[in-house]
């Protein structure tokens, strides 16, 4: 008997007697498992924030009171900095997500689309660079380039034209966001654009239908479950970020996730940071579901899924 | 004298130190030190915080005892709660010894889980800012003093430096002002520029909050240290509270900053080390013997006159730049020109102004 032959049968074995054939019904629930346990990990940690935003902190120890109380809960509803900064954390990631979507698309559909090598490859090369830089690092780039003294202003003086305000607002903080996530959505995108069979396009086009028609009738449809699930990635990945906000906000335009930082760290009260968190991760789960129940989860194209 | 010359002198002042000290630390610690860890970790800030440290006290004591020092750069804000889990879990802590604002440190000696450190032989005969306020013993030991001053660019003031700190409001300033982003540093300061007095602190800081409300309207950034560097190294603003040191560093790195105290006064605070719980034993006594080599005179002359900061051991002169300046406190006069809070104040009213600092900053 060859060599691989004998190999091959003692593999078999060992898998035999690893994973008997009575067990088979439970193969899919093993390849499940690390995703379980990974999740399991995670609502675990998200049950002990429950449970600590359920306690006041005492100044005088600075330690949790033994006593459950809604004292968290209630400071959240009490100080209006905090509505002001939730909203606009949700107004931030409506208009980062809408954005982002608004370029990722374009450019999802270029890159896989052309027939020019080249383009491809310079498309594929921009899509990953970013990859390699990460947020912080590029948050600071920002600060060069857009800087009272920086690489536009330099230019715009130059030009004989008044120095700007790039930076430190609203606005600088969603530019910084949507170059952020703009690779995320592409990658998202780029799949659900791939599946849809070029013959489509040529079928519509050649039934008549202008580039536009084809367009709103054939593609955007087709690509709708890459959108859904791009936009529910950036808009929940927005919601939690922390640190386009500090950096380019300039201190006065936080979001939600450096008032739960405050709360933790600043102020040493683990209760409140834990309440504001879980406030975030109940809206951010609220919200994501309501998309699902408007789009349908076969958007995404989940097998069986009602659409 | 050549280098080798002036180690070898460190390290016999240093053995003598140590001999006495360890007397004094009663006969097991003598047993323990015979275990010397391989490296002791002290956290601290960075830059020229972390420089100035490892200068004038890491580097010395290494070349003392042989015990590598490392220093972990973590946010003091971020390592607080890393030790306090350490603790209460029974764990042994990341770090050895905790370079930490004395309100932080109060607020971690509160909650139980310092070292007491009363046993050290280089306590005696130093100045009583070195003793925390409010708290029995040393569960921390205060090392400088420090000033938050009003620092400034001298090109944006060509008529001489604030002599306010309503110049804040002034709307040429608009976004061009720069405040920690906490508000650490300027709440009693706030209260007196909002027309109120220092001993409104902290019963009444409603002319503190109205003085916030005025300059939110002048969109102020708000940071931290690092960022107040590159703010004024950018060119992105005119005017910042901050402490001298960052705004010293930032002069001596060729940066147009100069620094001063205004009319209202500059709130002056306190820094301290102290030693976490839950250590092995050879490792907590090292840890102590190295929180006492920073208070050695040695030690402080160095350390603080790289910091550019008052440090309490008593009768070192301050560095020649320093001499004379507002943000160097030496003498009960000087620091009565400035504001100090007292530690147990602060540490009760920081998350009260804290929170009322964000309303109107983030409202």
């Amino acid at each position: 008997m060859p060599l691989t032959w004998r190999f091959l049968d003692t593999i078999e074995a060992l898998v035999a007697a690893l994973w008997p054939a009575r067990w088979r019904g439970a193969t899919g629930w093993a390849f499940l498992m690390p995703a379980l346990l990974l999740v399991g990990v995670l609502v675990i940690g998200l049950g002990y924030m429950l449970e600590y935003s359920l306690h006041e902190l005492n100044l005088a120890t600075y330690r949790l009171r033994d006593e459950y109380a809604l004292t968290n809960y209630a400071t959240f509803l009490n100080r209006p900095v905090y509505g002001t900064v939730l909203w606009r954390t949700v107004l931030g990631s409506v208009l980062v997500t809408g954005i982002t979507l608004l370029l990722a698309f374009p450019y999802a559909y270029v890159l896989v689309r052309t027939r020019v090598p080249w383009v491809r490859k310079a498309l594929l090369v921009t899509l990953f660079l970013p990859f390699f830089i990460g947020q912080v690092v590029r948050a600071y780039g920002w600060l060069i380039v857009l800087g009272r003294e920086g690489l536009v202003n330099s230019l715009l003086t130059g030009l004989g034209l008044p120095a700007q305000d790039l930076l430190f607002h609203f606005p600088a903080v969603i530019f910084g966001l949507v170059q952020y996530m703009l690779p995320f959505a592409i990658l998202l995108i780029v799949p659900a654009i791939t599946a849809i069979p070029e013959d489509m396009e040529r079928a519509s086009e050649s039934l008549g239908a202008p580039w536009p028609a084809t367009f709103r009738h054939v593609v955007l449809p087709m690509a709708w479950p890459g959108l859904i699930g791009a936009g529910v990635v950036v808009f929940t990945l927005t919601m939690t970020d922390f640190a386009m906000p500090e950096i380019l906000g300039g201190g006065t335009t936080d979001f939600f996730a450096s008032a739960i930082y405050d709360s933790f760290f600043q102020i040493s009260n683990p209760g409140l940071g834990a309440a504001l968190s879980m406030v975030l991760v109940t809206l951010g789960s609220l919200i994501v579901a309501a998309v699902f129940a408007l789009a349908g989860p076969g958007t995404l194209g989940i097998r069986g899924a009602r659409t | 004298m050549t280098i080798h010359a002036t180690l070898s002198t460190g390290r016999r002042r240093f053995l003598q130190w140590g001999a006495a000290g360890a007397g004094a630390m009663a006969l097991p610690g003598l047993a323990r030190a015979q275990d010397k860890p391989s490296e002791i970790i002290v956290r601290a800030w960075g830059g020229a915080w972390g420089e100035s440290l490892k200068a004038g006290v890491a580097d010395p004591f290494t070349a003392a005892t042989g015990i590598d020092v490392r220093l972990d750069f973590t946010e003091d804000n971020e390592i607080k709660p890393k030790l306090w889990a350490a603790v209460d879990q029974g764990r042994i802590p990341p770090i050895h010894v905790n370079w930490d604002t004395t309100t932080n440190a109060t607020i971690s000696a509160l909650r139980g889980v310092t070292v007491d450190l009363s046993d050290l032989p280089n306590l005696e005969g130093l100045l009583p800012l070195a003793k925390p306020t409010g708290l029995d013993g040393y569960p921390l030991v205060n090392t400088y003093a420090y000033v938050y001053v009003c620092a400034y660019r001298p090109e944006a003031f060509p008529d001489g430096p604030p002599q306010s700190w309503t110049v804040m409001l002034d709307p040429k300033f608009k976004g061009r002002v720069a405040l920690y982003d906490d508000g650490i540093g300027f709440n009693p300061i706030a209260v007196i520029a909002g027309g109120g007095t220092f001993d409104d602190v902290p019963d009444n800081m409603e002319p503190g909050y109205a003085f916030y409300r005025k300059l939110k309207e002048n969109q102020p950034l708000l940071g931290e240290d690092a960022d107040f560097t590159t703010w004024f190294q950018n060119g992105e603003i005119d005017l910042a509270c901050t402490i001298s040191v960052n705004a010293r560093a930032a002069r001596q790195s060729g940066i147009a900053v100069e620094w001063t105290v205004p009319a209202e006064g500059c709130k002056v605070d306190t820094d301290g080390l102290w030693v976490p719980k839950g250590l092995p034993e050879n490792e907590e006594y090292w840890a102590k013997q190295f929180v006492n080599f920073a208070l050695s005179e040695q030690a402080q002359a160095k350390w603080c006159s790289l910091l550019g900061l008052p440090p309490v051991y008593p009768g070192l002169a301050p560095p020649e730049d320093l001499v004379g300046d507002p943000s160097y406190p030496t003498t009960p006069e000087d620091f009565a020109r400035l504001v100090s809070v007292p530690s147990p104040v602060l540490v009760e009213n920081q998350p009260i102004w804290f929170a009322r600092f964000s309303e109107i900053f983030q409202g």
